[in-house]
């Protein structure tokens, strides 16, 4: 045996070696066990000392043959007698290790290049960690061998060679080197590499030889052997052979490359791609597993009839949720839904807007034959309270629009229908009933019990709050309208039956004339408010200069008493009423302007005419000279026949006037005390059902509610501003333009565009119909139910509705 | 006249009463709708708002008035249609333009209840701190003192018994030579071994057709492909007889609760079944709503649920709180446990459901002696529901925890820690901790856990959270589409997606047990009751569920 005498590579160089340069270590002195330190230290003394063929008489000590560092030299180790775990344990590159028996668990491990060779089997851990080196084994493995094993590019791989077969768990979490089954003589016939081997292995490479019973297929794959890989067992596998002594069996095994297969890892991107690989993706287990089994369209597929695809969350066509509708006039406006003639303040301003005045003033009259007498001075102007400009600033003028249609001459009629009615009483209701029948060409007896037509108008409402000009010319305009007027015509039970006979409709519109009265003691000494009223007005007033005048119901009626009162002369005026006085708006400021008294609550007791005393029932008392009382008016009904009927002194009518005789309406104070706005709304009402029975069509009362003012966009509006020339309109000074662009059109187009520039999908679009209409549509294709039309539309004519 | 501009506002809410405020970036917003499209609620809705600038250019102060009007997006301070900070808009919006932003010092609760209205929603206790199991920890760590095992190497078999599991002296069979061989008439009860999570009852009406298929079909897929046996319960609906009929049948565990819908056509389809199913549970209370009971709004009873529940449409369907004609526990669960194995011929696991409560241990000793239970669900305070008071929902209910675990102890008193199996439901991953809440359970004395808004979270996107986020399920306008009825809805849904997440959910699960299990040294048998692995870093808790102290 050639050993070198070479000790430079030694640690311990500073001795020439003196022992022997072939040693036997014992451990086991004189039947005594020596323990793995000592042995270890004994061996590595040796090779310190020269020796490079050792002989170790091993007694089951732990990691014989490791860590001898390298000198440039050969050592070799031969084990004979039992050996501990860990043969050849941190093996280093020079040293061979023939162990001439069966090992024990983790041989080799973390071998860094010693070349070991068990002549018997090994048990468990072979090689585990190992990294360099060579591990050759004449029997079979045992569980766990070849796992955790390395790769070192400085460095040739590690080699693992079994002649039989290997045990379970074989190569678990393998990083690198060959490791060779050759499966000869397997212990386990149907398995030459054990239970579940290469679970975790990443690099290397497993050649076998033998059935097998499954691997870890997620992390290795199963290959056959190439020419490269069988140029290498080839070379490699005779050495092997030759030193665990099987040489007879190198035809056997290298017969045929096919004998061989191999087990390689996958690479992270092969083990990423393969994810889930192998198994069916989810479309495919619906169509092909799931459906097959409970039928196509799935459980619910009998119940289901929309079509099974996918939705977007913000879909159009018929799957949006919401589709906007283009509502115009669906609302009226608060004006006209305020106004009982329901005057459509909106339309005319819309038509002033577009240089049409002249239609916009005639417009009115379509709908009220006073415009300038009752919007323009003696109606409240419940439009103006509902006006939504009101909410930003100051409502429309209403009041001054509605006087100047008062020079604008009768509308046209329409062709005669010669269709006849009767209106009785020429008041208000009368009067606006008969206009309305007449301009639907229908002809007109219009029966009046005083000499003049006008009713209360005429006869009641103090000259101050009513030119007498205005009333004049609107009633002249009233008569060219070509109603037959019979004044002085009071009607009796007699004549209401001639009138019935003679005509298809009667229309009773004979106000409230009989005074409502208190039976307190004193109250025969009592002047009716309405009788005094008509004094005034007829040129007959009584006279009260320095009286006292007490009036009893403090209401609009009782505040115009009061004025004319005063300018009677009276030196002082009391109203006096049992609630809060009911009395608003102009009338009470111009009362309380002149002076009059307010006291409330007050029940009176009785009226002392010859103290001039009115007695209250809480003990008080006011001087009174005259005592006027107004608490309103019924009507006077003796004329009609029993088909009609009456409800606690008023003529009970339906929505459009009709009485319970379908040939008899009546509209007005007759069948519910209102203002004259009101008897003028119940005229033109009752006129659409008149004619439409006429007619002989349908008729449907408009049934229309009014906007929400929060629908109507008010921000486009500012605030009008008296004095300030940036853009706003000038409050101060009256006039048609400035009005009609304070109107907001709430509930009616105003043809701004704004929805069709808003929408974002292009989407609305305007349209033009016959004679100037036009409509804004909405492409359903294009639309996706978003809701700015609706936001964005100054005059709330959009609206969403769910799309169904 | 007065100016109209000075409207009342007394009755007005502000934003900072609100739970959510929108924050609409001008800057960034197209106007092109599609979040107000898309609001469930319609909290948010195109207007218009003015600016109104004066400036002055020049030396001298010379103002110019400028007036711009825009289009707007905007919140609604109606509180009926207050937002609920899903933030679908923000979902859709393609400028990033739009979001809810919770409001911590909001004051919706003491104004939701206009017109006399209690509130009313889906979704869970709003509460979002960690529960008592979530604080659970599991502190036994094994490397050299147990034979630790690898989650990553080692096979494990993560299942659980459903169904009541009789000792081995206690089986009525002998051996007669090789041949086991049972006593005549005599009755081994059913058991089932299941994956030890399962999807807990969500009946077909409180979901929709996609979200329900979906979760049936991952279940399957589960089963067949993955080989992870997984069930889930059909809560109490209707089942459609196209799933009674097929072998899938097997992974459903059939409800019945209150309401009885539906049971005539499982009646019917029973001798078509070609699987017996994998149980029956009998829902006796609900977690999130205890005493409280469900009711199907009619809107939601369309055709579909109609046919499937055997009821006329458009009717409100009541699952009332209580169960009819029953009037103690003896009576209540013999004769229910008896009528349910009955119908399959006492082949199938039968057990109650019943919502967490201190009287848990009375109804868990009836079932002791009752040779027909199979098991007990206890279904705690933070379990979900899809419409209940919100007043039963945030105060009423007891923690599954104590619950639970007093009821295996006392099984353990009893002997029979391994013979009735306890199942644990409510808030089981309410903060993302699957595994390890059921994992904890379990060592406290579950067999197995429920899961429900964890699924629908994980599946299908629910955007519901504690911070009473979404939580729309009970009105029908889901914006995912997973509990509502109305198809421009739930197509918005992909079943497949549904199902591949339930696949996803329960191998993470599986894997994620295994990895706690693992330093355990359990590969094949489940720790259940094995609390000296648990801690806890609170003295009463860990005093209450006798477990260890770890700080």
């Amino acid at each position: 045996m050639a050993v070198s005498k070479k000790t430079k590579n030694s640690p311990q160089n500073s001795k020439e070696p003196t022992v022997p340069k072939a040693v036997t270590v014992s451990g086991n002195l004189d039947g005594k066990r020596v323990s793995s330190r000592v042995l270890e230290e004994r061996i590595q003394k040796a090779v310190a000392e020269g020796a490079r063929t050792l002989t170790v008489v091993a007694d089951g000590q732990h990691g014989i043959g490791g860590r001898i560092w390298p000198r440039g030299e050969k050592v070799r180790i031969t084990v004979e007698g039992p050996s501990g775990q860990r043969l050849g344990c941190m093996g280093m590159v020079g040293t061979e290790i023939v162990l001439k028996g069966n090992a024990s668990d983790d041989v080799g491990w973390i071998n860094c290049g010693a070349r070991i060779t068990v002549l018997g089997d090994v048990t468990n851990g072979a090689h585990n960690a190992g990294a360099q080196g060579i591990l050759y084994v004449q029997g079979s493995g045992g569980a766990r061998c070849e796992t955790m094993t390395k790769r070192n590019p400085r460095f040739e791989p590690l080699q693992s060679w079994y002649f039989r077969n290997v045990g379970d768990s074989f190569a678990e979490f393998k990083a690198g080197g060959i490791a060779v089954v050759c499966g000869v003589n397997s212990r386990n016939p149907k398995n030459v590499l054990g239970y579940r081997p290469c679970v975790g292995m990443v690099g290397g490479t497993v050649y076998f030889r033998g059935p097998i019973q499954g691997y870890s297929e997620v992390d290795v794959h199963l290959e056959e052997l190439t020419p490269a890989d069988w140029d290498w067992l080839t070379t490699h596998i005779g050495p092997f052979l030759k030193a665990v002594r099987r040489e007879s069996y190198l035809e056997e095994l290298t017969r045929s490359a096919a004998d061989w297969r191999k087990l390689i890892a996958w690479t992270p991107a092969e083990k990423a791609a393969r994810k889930g690989k192998g198994k069916p993706g989810m479309k495919d287990f619906r169509l092909q597993t799931w459906e097959a089994e409970v039928g196509p369209g799935g459980i619910f597929g009998p119940y289901i009839d929309h079509p099974r695809t996918l939705l977007p969350y913000v879909p159009t066509g018929t799957d949006r949720r919401n589709r906007p509708v283009w509502n115009n006039e669906k609302y009226l406006p608060p004006c006209a839904g305020a106004c009982p003639s329901r005057i459509p303040s909106h339309k005319r301003a819309s038509l002033i807007r577009q240089n049409r005045l002249e239609d916009a003033l005639a417009l009115v009259l379509q709908y009220s034959p006073f415009p300038g007498t009752v919007c323009g001075q003696i109606c409240p102007n419940l439009c103006m309270d509902a006006c939504t400009r009101g909410h930003i600033d100051k409502p429309l003028d209403i009041k001054n629009l509605g006087s100047l249609s008062l020079e604008i001459p009768a509308p046209a009629k329409a062709r005669s229908t010669g269709r006849k009615v009767a209106v009785i009483g020429g008041g208000p209701a009368g009067l606006s009933t008969a206009w309305q029948l007449a301009l639907d060409g229908h002809e007109i007896d219009l029966y009046e019990a005083g000499d003049k037509i006008g009713g209360k108008i005429e006869m009641c409402i103090p000259r101050e709050r009513l030119p007498q000009e205005v009333l004049e010319k609107e009633i002249s305009r009233f008569s060219e309208m070509g109603v037959k007027v019979h004044v002085k015509t009071p009607v009796d039970k007699k004549r209401f039956q001639k009138i019935y006979d003679e005509h298809e409709i009667v229309v009773v519109a004979v106000g409230a004339h009989q005074p409502r009265t208190i039976p307190f003691e004193g109250h025969e000494d009592v002047v009716p408010g309405i009788e005094f009223l008509k004094e005034v007005n007829f040129g007959k007033p009584r006279k009260m200069k320095g009286q006292s005048v007490v009036v009893i119901g403090a209401g609009n009626v009782g505040m115009d008493i009061a004025c004319q009162a005063w300018s009677l002369g009276a030196s002082r005026v009391t109203t006096v009423d049992v609630q809060k006085p009911a009395a608003f708006g102009k009338e009470m400021e111009m009362a309380t302007s002149y002076g009059t008294e307010i006291l409330w609550p007050k029940f009176t007791q009785k009226y002392d005419k010859k103290k001039k005393k009115l007695h209250f029932k809480d003990g008080t008392s006011v001087d009174a000279d005259t005592v006027i009382i107004s608490i309103g008016e019924t009507p006077i009904l003796d004329f009609l026949p029993a088909s009609v009927n009456t409800v606690r002194g008023y003529i009970q009518v339906s929505d459009s006037g009709q009485t319970s005789d379908v040939k008899v309406y009546a509209i007005g104070d007759a069948t519910r005390p209102g203002l004259v706005t009101h008897a003028i709304g119940a005229g033109r009402v009752a006129a659409e059902a008149i004619h439409a029975q006429l007619m002989q069509y349908d008729y449907m009362a408009e049934i229309k509610t009014v906007i929400p003012y929060d629908k109507v966009k008010t921000m486009y509006y500012e605030a009008c501003r008296p004095d300030f020339s940036g853009g706003g309109l000038n409050l101060k000074k009256f006039s048609a333009e400035a009005e009609a662009n304070k109107c907001m059109s709430c509930g009616s187009c105003r043809d701004c565009h704004m929805c069709e520039a808003t929408c974002y999908w292009g989407a609305i679009s305007r349209t033009e119909g016959e004679g100037g209409t036009y409509e804004y549509i909405v492409d359903p294709e294009r639309c996706i139910g978003c809701g700015f039309c609706v936001g964005i539309c100054p005059c709330g004519i959009w609206e969403m509705e769910e799309n169904r | 006249m007065e100016s109209a501009g000075q409207l009342i506002q007394s009755d007005e809410l502000t934003y900072q009463d609100f739970p959510y405020i929108i924050e609409w970036r001008e800057d960034r917003c197209t106007r092109c709708g599609k979040c107000t499209a898309v609001c469930p609620v319609k909290a948010i809705e195109p207007t218009v708002r003015t600016q109104r600038v004066v400036r002055s250019e020049g030396s001298t102060p010379v103002p110019t008035a400028k007036r711009i009007t825009v289009s707007v997006v905007s919140q609604s301070r109606d509180i009926e249609r207050y937002c609920v900070g899903c933030g679908t808009c923000s979902m859709v919006c393609p400028t990033e333009a739009i979001r809810p932003v919770y409001n911590s010092h909001h004051r919706f609760l003491i104004y939701k209840n206009k017109g006399g209205n209690a509130y009313t929603r889906g979704g869970r206790r709003n509460d979002p701190s960690p529960s008592t199991v979530e604080q659970l920890k599991f502190t036994r760590i094994s490397m050299l003192t147990d034979p630790a095992l690898d989650a990553g190497r080692h096979e494990f078999h993560i299942r659980t018994l459903l169904g009541r599991n009789l000792p081995p002296e206690q089986l009525p069979v002998r051996v007669e030579g090789r041949k086991l061989v049972k006593d005549a008439e005599a009755f081994i009860p059913p058991v089932r071994e299941i994956f030890p999570i399962r999807i807990g009852s969500m009946s077909v009406g409180a979901l929709s057709p996609h979200m329900w298929e979906g979760l049936a079909m991952g279940v399957a897929y589960l089963n067949e492909v993955e080989g992870l046996p997984v069930v889930m319960c059909t809560g109490e609906g209707g089942i459609p007889p196209r799933l009674l009929k097929s072998r899938f049948a097997r992974y459903m565990i059939l409800q019945i609760a209150s309401g009885y819908f539906g049971w005539d056509e499982i009646v019917h389809a029973i001798p078509e079944m070609k699987e017996d199913p994998c149980a029956i549970e009998i829902k006796y209370g609900q977690g999130a709503k205890p005493g409280d009971g469900g009711l199907l709004m009619a809107y939601k009873v369309l055709k579909l649920i109609a046919e499937i529940r055997g009821v006329p449409q458009f009717v409100d369907l009541a699952s009332p709180p209580t169960h009819q004609t029953k009037y103690s526990i003896e009576e209540a669960v013999a004769k229910m446990i008896q009528a349910m194995s009955m119908a399959w011929g006492f082949r199938v696991p039968v057990y109650p459901k019943i919502s967490g409560t201190r009287t848990a241990q009375a109804v868990l000793n009836n079932l002791a002696r009752n040779p027909y239970a199979a098991a007990l669900c206890i279904d705690g305070e933070d379990g979900g529901t899809g419409a209940a008071y919100n007043v039963s929902m945030d105060k009423m209910g007891h923690p599954v925890a104590s619950n639970i675990r007093d009821c295996y102890l006392d099984l353990v008193k009893q002997g029979k820690q391994n013979e009735l199996p306890l199942i644990a439901a409510g808030g089981m991953g309410k903060s993302g901790h699957l595994a390890a809440n059921a994992a904890a359970m379990i060592m406290l004395g579950a067999s197995a856990v429920d899961i429900g808004k964890y699924i629908m979270q994980a599946t299908a996107n629910c955007l519901g959270d504690e911070y009473n986020r979404c939580n729309l399920c009970n009105t029908g306008r889901c914006p995912r589409g997973i509990t509502t009825q109305d198809p421009k809805l739930y197509r918005r849904l992909d079943p497949d997606m549904v199902a591949q997440r339930v696949v996803d959910v329960f191998r993470v699960a599986d894997t994620e047990l295994k990895k706690i299990f693992a330093p355990m040294g359990r590969s094949t048998e489940l720790p259940i009751g094995m609390s000296d692995g648990l801690s806890v870093s609170n003295r009463e808790i860990a005093d209450r569920l006798k477990i260890n102290y770890a700080c």
